[in-house]
């Protein structure tokens, strides 16, 4: 090979290392894309809720509409709990008992109570995605998942009113859907781990339709949260997110 | 003989409605209690079999119309009538600009689980409650209601109350407003009533969270010269604040207090009707998310008498739960709760399925 050709090749080499350097994303590029890749002007959904223990399995029917980042609605419609119904809208959860006819507004710590004896708590269920908001990042590097090439990234809480202090997750390298995640204490003790068992293409972009959540704290307990349905960018009335839609 | 009578009832008026189960998808919460008691006056032991059964009928949840019919019956009760067995029947219709809900209902005015001053149209004041239900006030009646939105979390809402002797002058109405002032509730509104006697009810409430969720209500009660007696004003607040562990252990705490404060502070002779003090500290520890043990308490602190359940529920399987408890009265006999006449120590456990 002459002299020539070997240098075209090494700057050839150089021009494509380069910008891959300039190009790498930062953790917090990671985190922004994946929120972003989550976040819909709107969204229309029902699913159901699947808690399985030692003793059988217990399923909770939901629907659910959201705007943007922080506001959602979910109405509950199966027996036990058919017309419950929680509104996040910024720093407050309203919950409305049609029972009771008794609306109950919530702030703080309540939002990480669970959800109808489910692994998922109401802050898991309409929670903001402004993940930047609540912890620092760092991307650890590459991992391969269910044949997925992944960032690593550590989340770290700055605050304490998170549900979980230090998050390592999984981070799809094309479509930035998070498939695996370990969620766990300050101490760095594992609580709890979320798998994504199947996926879905919607507007362009790959959405969990099946997400397993395993309690590790417990033996033989798992929650499982399925997407039936779902259409993005959708119009809703105005007054979707109000006191008045969530007692009518 | 009168329980099973009443149940008879329900199940026959569940016949007549069922039509309407082709449209509708019927759900029945029953629960069935072993109840074992001791009453300390006659020093005699007890025993029964309870049931608490609820059939509800919602109509199908789309349109600009809904409502529903819950029928309920208590076994043993005593002789129940037509309207006790009908626990809600309503209908609610929604306009471009305001909502109607008229029939046999509930609205919840004002704040708290067990002490609210702000419920001004029922009444949350009573300590003759049963500790061992998970909704402590649930009490229904007729109205017609109009709730106007003025923003999305501000509303408007009027009430007409019927009559019960059928007179005109007799019938009831009431209004409340409904807003968020920063990070606070705020909520005021007014009720006139004639249960025999008129009486005009004022009230505020506010909500906040200061770490603890909180809040604070006060109602005065007029009679029908405006004039309000010292005993009237009704102050009540309470504390709520839930804690996380490891393994979705959570501890929920709740402290609610009731004062009339300027009734007699006297630290006996305390009755149910004007009680100065009184205190409802509740607990409820889930080990796990099927598991929860309550313990609730109405104290009165002037004479240090109280009324306590503790009880657990395991929810086992979807639906169904086992379900047990332990209540009791403590104190001497001139105390508000006391071992005197009906007062009994209680042990029940049993079940509850709802499909």
């Amino acid at each position: 090979m002459s002299k020539p050709v070997v240098k075209l090749l090494l700057t050839l080499s150089l021009l494509c290392i380069i910008p891959s350097f300039l190009f790498a994303l930062t953790g917090d590029e990671v985190i922004q894309k994946m929120d972003e890749m989550a976040t819909f002007e709107t969204s229309v959904s029902t699913g159901s809720i699947k808690t399985t223990d030692r003793f059988g399995t217990k399923i909770s029917t939901f629907k659910a509409w959201a705007r943007g980042a922080s506001d959602s609605l979910i109405e509950f419609t199966s027996t036990a709990e058919r017309g419950q119904k929680i509104l996040r809208t910024q720093s407050s959860l309203y919950l409305f008992y049609p029972d009771a006819e008794e609306l109950i507004r919530l702030q703080g710590a309540a939002l990480r109570q669970s959800v109808l004896g489910s692994d998922l708590s109401y802050e898991d269920m309409t929670e903001e995605k402004n993940t930047l908001d609540s912890y620092t990042v760092v991307l650890e590097g590459s991992e391969i998942v269910n044949g997925h090439d992944c960032h690593v990234l550590t989340l770290t809480a700055k605050k304490r009113t998170v549900a979980y202090p230090v998050q390592k997750i999984w981070v799809d390298k094309q479509t930035y859907l998070v498939w695996k995640a370990e969620y766990s204490t300050a101490q760095k003790r594992l609580l709890k781990v979320m798998e994504v068992i199947s996926t879905v293409e919607v507007a362009g972009r790959t959405l969990p339709s099946e997400t397993k959540i395993e309690d590790k704290m417990k033996r033989d307990s798992a929650t499982w949260m399925t997407l039936d349905s779902l259409e993005v960018n959708v119009p809703l009335a105005a007054n979707l997110f109000s006191l008045e839609n969530l007692t009518w | 003989m009168v329980g099973k009578r009443n149940l008879l009832l329900l199940l026959v008026l569940s016949f007549l409605f069922s039509p309407l189960f082709s449209a509708v998808v019927p759900v029945v919460d029953m629960s069935l209690m072993g109840i074992f008691n001791y009453k300390p006056s006659t020093e005699s032991f007890h025993q029964l079999m309870g049931m608490d059964l609820k059939i509800s009928l919602p109509s199908p949840n789309s349109g600009n119309v809904r409502g529903e019919v819950v029928l309920k019956a208590t076994y043993p009760s005593g002789t129940l009538t037509l309207d006790d067995i009908v626990h809600k029947a309503y209908l609610r219709a929604r306009f471009p600009s305001f909502r109607l809900t008229a029939g046999k209902t509930r609205l919840s005015w004002g704040d708290g689980m067990l002490f609210n001053a702000g419920d001004v149209l029922y009444g949350s004041s009573s300590t003759s409650v049963s500790l061992t239900q998970a909704e402590l006030r649930d009490k229904t009646d007729w109205m017609a209601a109009l709730n106007y939105p003025l923003g999305f979390f501000s509303f408007f809402e009027t009430i007409l109350i019927p009559s019960t002797s059928g007179r005109i002058e007799d019938a009831g109405f009431g209004f409340r407003f409904y807003t968020n002032v920063g990070e606070t509730k705020v909520e005021a509104g007014f009720a006139t009533t004639d249960a025999g006697v008129r009486k005009h009810k004022p009230y505020v409430s506010l909500q906040g969270n200061i770490g603890a969720d909180w809040y604070l209500s006060s109602s005065v009660e007029l009679d029908r010269q405006f004039t309000a007696s010292t005993s009237d004003l009704l102050v009540t607040g309470g504390l709520f604040h839930s804690l996380y562990f490891p393994g979705d252990r959570t501890l929920t705490l709740r402290l609610e207090f009731l004062s009339r404060p300027l009734q007699s502070w006297a630290f006996t002779g305390q009755e149910d009707a004007n009680c100065t003090l009184l205190l409802y500290p509740e607990l409820v520890y889930s080990p796990s998310t099927s598991l929860s043990l309550r313990l609730r308490t109405i104290l009165s602190p002037l004479d240090l008498s109280m009324n306590t359940t503790v009880g657990a529920s395991w929810s086992v399987f979807e639906g169904f739960s086992l379900v047990g408890y332990l209540s009791a009265p403590f104190g001497q006999s001139s105390d508000l709760f006391n071992w005197e006449g009906d007062q009994r120590i209680a042990l029940g456990v049993g079940a509850s399925w709802i499909y």
